[in-house]
């Protein structure tokens, strides 16, 4: 006999902004969920331990994607600047 | 409750006929967003869970931004297994530009008549304006991942 003892399915993770794009800590906060998650099953001092862990990782995340974001930025504004669209340029180094 | 988180059941029965394949050469599947309280298309309400069969766009929400009605493809990963328990995970799915107020989501197989596979409920009403909107599903293991089988 086939028993199919059960169907699940998971929780997902909603992140929403306003009047732009996901900021650097949503977006450390996304790339930590999907890295590390914790059992619920798990002993209390392990769930400490990684959310330590957790904690950390999203540290070096929001400080990897801040320096990301303005070295991109620093690209564009110098394809602005290069082509003459000083202006443009000027107004993206200033977001 | 209008939106409840459930695995369709006529998604369970269609199963063992063979009518969703989540390979990633298989079927299409979308994800739909759906609003509670009027707040869907022309002020309809979403009502969702297991005994949905098929996407529809009563209480579906309004097109903004990226958003189109019936929502946006997903990227399948391909099913594996870890233990006793099968399981399938998607790319995470974002709308951008988007003034969207959801309760929760609808994945189905547009391939297949739209048949319902699953119904997802956000808890509470997740907003954007003028912003993005994204979807992060779980970490795709035998304990978290979106769809699973044990």
């Amino acid at each position: 006999m086939f028993n199919l003892s059960s169907g699940i399915v998971g929780s997902v993770n909603v992140k929403t902004s306003n009047q732009g794009g996901l900021t650097n800590e949503q977006i450390a906060d996304l790339a930590v969920d999907k890295i590390a998650s914790i059992s619920d099953q798990a002993p209390p001092h392990i769930r400490q331990q990684a959310k330590i862990f957790k904690e950390h990782l999203k540290n070096v995340l929001y400080h990897y994607l801040l320096l990301a974001r303005r070295e991109e930025r620093g690209t564009i504004i110098q394809a602005l600047r290069s082509s003459g669209q000083k202006e443009t340029a000027e107004y993206i180094r200033r977001l | 409750m209008a939106i409840a988180q459930a695995m369709c059941t006529s998604f369970k029965t269609e199963l063992l006929t063979g009518t969703h394949n989540f390979a990633t050469n298989g079927n299409a599947f979308k994800l739909a967003l759906y609003a509670e309280g009027s707040g869907g298309k022309s002020s309809t309400t979403a009502t969702l869970g297991a005994a949905t069969t098929a996407f529809t766009t009563t209480g579906e929400v309004a097109n903004s931004g990226t958003y189109v009605s019936g929502g946006l493809a997903l990227t399948k990963v391909a099913p594996t297994a870890s233990g006793t328990t099968a399981f399938t995970d998607f790319s995470d799915l974002s709308f951008t530009t988007a003034t969207i107020t959801a309760m929760g989501a609808l994945i189905y197989n547009d391939t297949n008549s739209d048949k319902a596979v699953c119904v997802l409920d956000f808890s509470t009403n997740k907003t954007s304006t003028s912003g993005t909107f994204t979807v992060q599903f779980p970490t795709a293991d035998a304990s978290n991942a979106i769809i699973r089988i044990a």
